[in-house]
Formats: C-alpha cells, sequence, structure tokens
C-alpha cells in the first residue's frame, strides 16, 4: 500500500514538476508567470485535441506544447512589451483560456452525446531498474512524462548555474541594467524565459488530459497552475527546492486520492482532502520565510533614454 | 485631468471593440455571420424590458466582486480571491436566510443577512490581510487558495447540514417569498440588489477619496516608503484594506442569493471574482468606473445567452468567455496606448515651454 501510495505521489507530482521549474526559470529572469493556470490549461486541452485527432500521444503532447506556447507568446507581449501589470494580465489570460478552450471543444466536437476518450499514457516499466525491491516500483514504473520530468531537474540545475544563458537569466532577474550594458537584450532574454515556461506548463497540462484521465474537462486544472506557480515560491526559486515542493505536493494529491477511495475511513469528509492541496499551499506560504526573491521580479524593464 | 480621461475613453472603446471584433471572428469560424449574430442580440435586449433587467441583474455582483478588487488594488494589494469570499457571503446568506425565514418581518431579515454576509466576506479578507501584514504571506497566492478551500466547504455542507428537505441534489431548500429581495422593476427579475449595489460603489468612492482611511490607503498603494516617513502603519492599512474588500465580495452572496437564485446550489456564478478583476482593471479601479464597467460585462454577459438562443444557428454559450477574456486582454494592453498618448502630450508641452 505504501508502495502504491508512493508511486502515486510521484506521479501527481510530475505535472507540479514541470509547472514550478518552468516557473522557476521564468522567475530568475524576473517574470512571474502567473498565467500558469491557464497554460496548463491549454495543454490539457491541446494535448487532448492532438491525441482525437490524430490517435498518437506523442502528435498530443506536441499540440499541448504549442498550446502552452501560444498562451505564454500572450502573455509575454503584454507584460514584456507593453509593460503591464503581471498578476492582472496573468489573470485575463486564464479567463480567455477556459473560454478558449470550451468554445472550441464544442466548435470541434459539438454536444457529444458521450463524452470523448482518449485512452491515457501507459505506465513502461524500465527493464532491469523496476526490478529493484521498492525503489524500482515507485520510480520505474511510471508514464513517459514522468521520466521526461527526472531529466528536466538537472537540466534545469545546469541550465541556470552552469551555462552562461543561466547566468544571463539569473543576472536579468537581480540587475537588468547590467544586463543591457552587456548588450544582451532584456526583453527578450525575458520573453524566451517566458516561452520556455509556456511550452513546459503546457506539456504539464498534457500531463492530466493525455496522461491521466484521458479526457477534457474545462475546470480539470483546478487551480494546480496556481500551485505550480506556489511550489516555486517555496522551493526558494531553485530547482532542486521545487523538486522537494513538487513532491510534498504529489503526495499530498496521493494521499488525497487514497482517503477519498476509503471514503476517509468514516471520519473525514472527502472535501477535506480536496481542500488539502490548497490548504497546504496556505500553510507553507505562511511558515516560509527568508526567501531568496529575485530582486526585479515583477517588475517591467523601462530603458533610461 | 481632462484629457487623461478622454483618452482612457477612447483607449478602452478601441480595446472593447476590438475584443468583440476578435469574438465575432471566432463565430465566423462555425459560419455564422457575426454581424447577424450580434444585431440579433442587440436588438432583442433593448426591445425587451425583461432581457434588459437582465443586464443589470447580472451587473449586480460583478460591481460588489469588481469593487473588492479595485479596493485593495488602490492600496497595491491583490485579492483575487473575490470569488471564495462570495461563496462564503453566499453560504452565510442561504443559512441565516433559512433559519430567519418565516420568523421575522422581511426588512429585519434581509438587514441582518446582509450585515451577516459582509461580515462572512469580510472575516476572510482579513485573514488573508493579517497572514500577509503579519507574516508577510503572498497575499495574492493565499487568496487564489483560499477560494478553492471555501469552494470544497460550501459541497461539504451542500452535501450535509445545508442539504435540502428531498436530499435530492447538492443544493438548499428554496427560501419563501419573505426572504427575497423586492423587485425593482415589474415584469423583470431586476432587484433592489442593484440599486445596493450602486450606493455601495457611491460609498466606497467616499471612502476612498474623502475620508483620511482612503486617504491613507491610496498613499500606502502609490508609494509605500513616503507612507512610512508619514508615520502610516502599512500592516494595519493592508488587514483592514482587505477586511472591506472581503466584505464587498461577500455581499455579492446576499444578493445573488436573496435576489436571484433563493437558494444555494452548487458551482453557481463560477466566474465572477475573475470578470470583477477583469472589471476593476476597465474602469482603472475607479468606484464610480466600476458600475458602468459591471453593466457592459452584464451587457456581455446577456449578448452571450441570447445569441446561444438564436434561432436557426447553434452558437456556444461559452462565447461570453470569449467575449469577456478578450476585451480583457485588450483593455490592459491599452494601458500602453493610454501611457503613450500621456507621454507625448508631456513632451509637447515641455518643448512649447522651451519655445517660450
Amino acid at each position: 500500500m505504501i508502495v502504491s501510495l508512493l508511486k502515486r505521489a510521484l506521479m501527481m507530482s510530475t505535472p507540479l514538476l514541470l509547472g514550478s521549474i518552468a516557473e522557476v526559470i521564468a522567475e530568475r529572469s524576473g517574470m512571474m508567470v502567473t498565467a500558469i493556470e491557464g497554460i496548463f490549461l491549454m495543454g490539457a486541452w491541446g494535448g487532448f485535441i492532438g491525441t482525437y485527432l490524430t490517435g498518437s500521444a506523442s502528435a498530443g503532447i506536441l499540440a499541448a506544447m504549442l498550446a502552452g506556447l501560444a498562451a505564454a507568446a500572450v502573455y509575454g507581449v503584454v507584460t514584456i512589451y507593453l509593460k503591464q501589470h503581471q498578476v492582472v494580465t496573468g489573470t485575463a489570460i486564464n479567463i480567455l483560456a477556459a473560454g478558449f478552450c470550451t468554445y472550441f471543444q464544442r466548435v470541434l466536437f459539438g454536444v457529444p452525446t458521450s463524452p470523448l476518450k482518449i485512452s491515457p499514457l501507459r505506465e513502461v516499466a524500465v527493464p532491469l531498474l523496476s526490478k529493484i525491491p521498492i525503489i524500482g516500483p515507485i520510480v520505474f514504473e511510471q508514464n513517459i512524462l514522468t521520466y521526461l520530468v527526472y531529466l528536466i531537474i538537472p537540466a534545469a540545475y545546469f541550465l541556470l548555474y552552469r551555462t552562461s544563458a543561466g547566468l544571463t537569466i539569473r543576472s536579468t532577474g537581480e540587475n537588468p541594467q547590467a544586463v543591457d550594458v552587456a548588450g544582451i537584450s532584456v526583453n527578450r532574454v525575458r520573453f524566451l524565459t517566458v516561452l520556455l515556461a509556456g511550452v513546459m506548463g503546457g506539456m504539464a497540462g498534457a500531463f492530466y488530459s493525455v496522461g491521466y484521465l484521458g479526457m477534457f474537462t474545462s475546470n480539470m486544472i483546478g487551480g494546480r497552475g496556481w500551485i505550480a506557480f506556489a511550489i516555486c515560491f517555496l522551493g526558494n526559486w531553485n530547482p532542486a527546492g521545487a523538486a522537494a515542493g513538487a513532491l510534498v505536493f504529489g503526495l499530498a494529491e496521493a494521499v488525497a486520492i487514497y482517503m477519498q477511495s476509503i471514503g476517509g475511513g468514516g471520519y473525514f469528509p472527502n472535501e477535506l482532502f480536496i481542500a488539502l492541496p490548497y490548504l497546504l499551499t496556505i500553510v507553507l506560504t505562511v511558515a516560509r520565510k527568508s526567501f531568496n526573491v529575485p530582486a526585479k521580479l515583477g517588475v517591467p524593464y523601462k530603458k533610461e533614454s | 485631468m481632462n484629457a487623461k480621461l478622454r483618452d482612457m475613453v477612447i483607449s478602452n472603446l478601441i480595446a472593447i471593440l476590438t475584443g468583440l471584433a476578435l469574438s465575432g471572428l471566432m463565430l465566423l469560424l462555425l459560419n455564422i455571420n457575426p454581424l447577424e449574430a450580434f444585431g440579433y442580440s442587440l436588438k432583442t435586449m433593448f426591445s425587451d424590458p425583461y432581457t434588459l433587467g437582465e443586464v443589470f441583474l447580472k451587473a449586480t455582483p460583478l460591481i460588489f466582486t469588481a469593487l473588492a478588487f479595485a479596493f485593495t488594488y488602490k492600496a497595491n494589494l491583490f485579492n483575487i480571491g473575490a470569488q471564495g469570499q462570495f461563496y462564503m457571503g453566499a453560504i452565510v446568506a442561504v443559512s441565516v436566510s433559512l433559519r430567519l425565514d418565516g420568523k421575522v418581518p422581511t426588512a429585519v431579515l434581509l438587514l441582518t443577512v446582509m450585515v451577516c454576509t459582509a461580515a462572512a466576506g469580510g472575516l476572510i479578507g482579513a485573514l488573508i490581510g493579517y497572514l500577509k501584514a503579519r507574516h508577510g504571506a503572498n497575499e495574492f497566492l493565499v487568496s487564489m487558495m483560499s477560494t478553492y478551500v471555501v469552494l470544497a466547504l460550501m459541497n461539504y455542507l451542500l452535501r450535509t447540514f445545508l442539504k435540502e428537505g428531498k436530499g435530492e441534489y447538492p443544493q438548499t431548500d428554496p427560501l419563501t417569498k419573505a426572504a427575497w429581495l423586492p423587485t425593482l422593476l415589474p415584469g423583470t427579475r431586476l432587484h433592489i440588489g442593484f440599486l445596493l449595489a450602486v450606493l455601495t460603489a457611491v460609498a466606497v468612492w467616499i471612502l476612498l477619496f474623502k475620508t483620511p482611511l482612503g486617504y491613507r490607503i491610496r498613499v500606502v498603494g502609490s508609494n509605500a516608503a513616503a507612507a512610512r516617513l508619514a508615520g502610516i502603519r502599512a500592516e494595519t492599512v493592508c488587514v483592514v484594506a482587505f477586511l472591506i474588500s472581503g466584505a464587498l465580495a461577500g455581499l455579492a452572496g446576499f444578493t445573488e442569493v436573496n435576489g436571484v437564485q433563493h437558494m444555494l446550489i452548487q458551482d453557481f456564478n463560477p466566474g465572477i471574482g475573475a470578470a470583477g478583476l477583469g472589471i476593476a482593471i476597465l474602469a482603472n479601479a475607479h468606484p464610480i468606473g466600476v458600475i458602468f464597467a459591471s453593466i457592459l460585462f452584464g451587457m456581455l454577459n446577456v449578448m452571450g445567452n441570447l445569441m446561444g438562443r438564436m434561432p436557426g444557428v447553434s452558437i456556444p454559450s461559452s462565447i461570453t468567455d470569449l467575449m469577456q477574456g478578450f476585451v480583457m486582454i485588450f483593455v490592459i494592453a491599452s494601458y500602453f496606448l493610454r501611457d503613450h498618448w500621456q507621454n507625448r502630450r508631456e513632451k509637447r508641452s515641455l518643448q512649447r515651454g522651451a519655445a517660450v
């Protein structure tokens, strides 16, 4: 039972990891991606459409990445080039994304008599590794998106701390003037990190539709984009911290799903477990102190002229 | 100042029309003539008093949630949890109404419910403000998450304590007519809640611009460092601003439960918190502007519904969200245009000054 619980925890933390690492990279350049909820939703929808129309999950995931990219591009243009407020713009994108997905779901499929289904991604057992007792079934019997995330964590760490691009990204969040003087366009760096966040966030959204449920509903993200956003804060703007945070939330979701399946053991209402990840976010946001906040987080860059 | 107002009106008009034009393009994808659809919905809206009443009916809760966002925005704080505060207000409105229904005169009942809903929303708001002021918690994260927690609480109550007598659906028993907000115009569903909303907007305007408290809130919002030097306690302002903001959002629960639904239904009005944010931005967080912007959003809402019922074609009612979303994005983007105009004007007046 513990094994299946931990396995599910790892699975549920996959999209949160993708989303929060996407957020870490963008926020290090000074951009809060508050449109992350809408990006997740666009990804979930794009993934569903792509898979449903082509019958191939990889085409679906590609479509999800493109859908996330599109939402992020709109967000980036308005916040970076038009210099508008990031929280406000993000909320507008989230509303627009919800309307967009619902509308085009209707345009493409009308009102179907039975819910449209695609087959969710299968779990793939890694040969040999999955035979390791306890760890094997937990870590190496997951779907392909989870394996991808194993690679993305060190890759993000490497990008941010071991490459000159990473140095540029981090400097853009701390001291954009210096980056500008060095002849690098602050706006371009920020726009590119937002686009990258869009691609990763889209993939995270695809996890819910293509990777997990095999269907699409317009409320399927239900604040998980915001949770990924919170994990980035809680993980101290660091890929490793984000990974740890995502695992905690994945575990909370797995426990919630398990407790619901056994009816709360008869003592607790299901709704308490549904609210658990959100309550956890509030508690941790309040408890966590001394942040390593990027100095120019959320501040549009204006050149002196 | 006058030029600023003119810029705002012009840029907003451009933004709204662009947003609607893009939504029209989306209708083209369904092989529907957008001009016909917009024409049909506008004509029906203005020729039928009942439907026209619906515009103001839909605008009512939006005025409250928009005021809620605008109020904290003036202090440079973000309450994006108006949806949760509204649901909390709705839970309290239906609980108190059911308890008092038939036991006290209508006026007493409505006044009690109004105070209780404002208190309930205000309590959640104050809690968020306290966590921000005392513990430095990120207020928009906490307010966003609080909505999901309240939603879970509401679903729990609708499944247990508040569930209807028949025990069939997750909804409460209906209120009797004695607990309804009186109708404003016969032949429509428009109730006096709309008047309450307009009066509240005026009261918020007075509070913000004509009282010391409002002054403190605006100073903290525009220059936190100056506020601190002037001896204004930012922490207190934060809690008070959130308290009032939450109370405003809670009042939307009162007008929706006692004025429209006359019961509490699971997941009703899911988008008014977010729409309120868009409206507040459209109105540049000005309480009086909020009234007009809310009426515009009410109009978009009714137009979307009318298009959904347009004979001969099938338009998804989600066109409403699309219209509202597009309008919001373009209104936000249009601030750029406004700043640009303002800069150009300042530059010109400087140049003129230099020439003289």
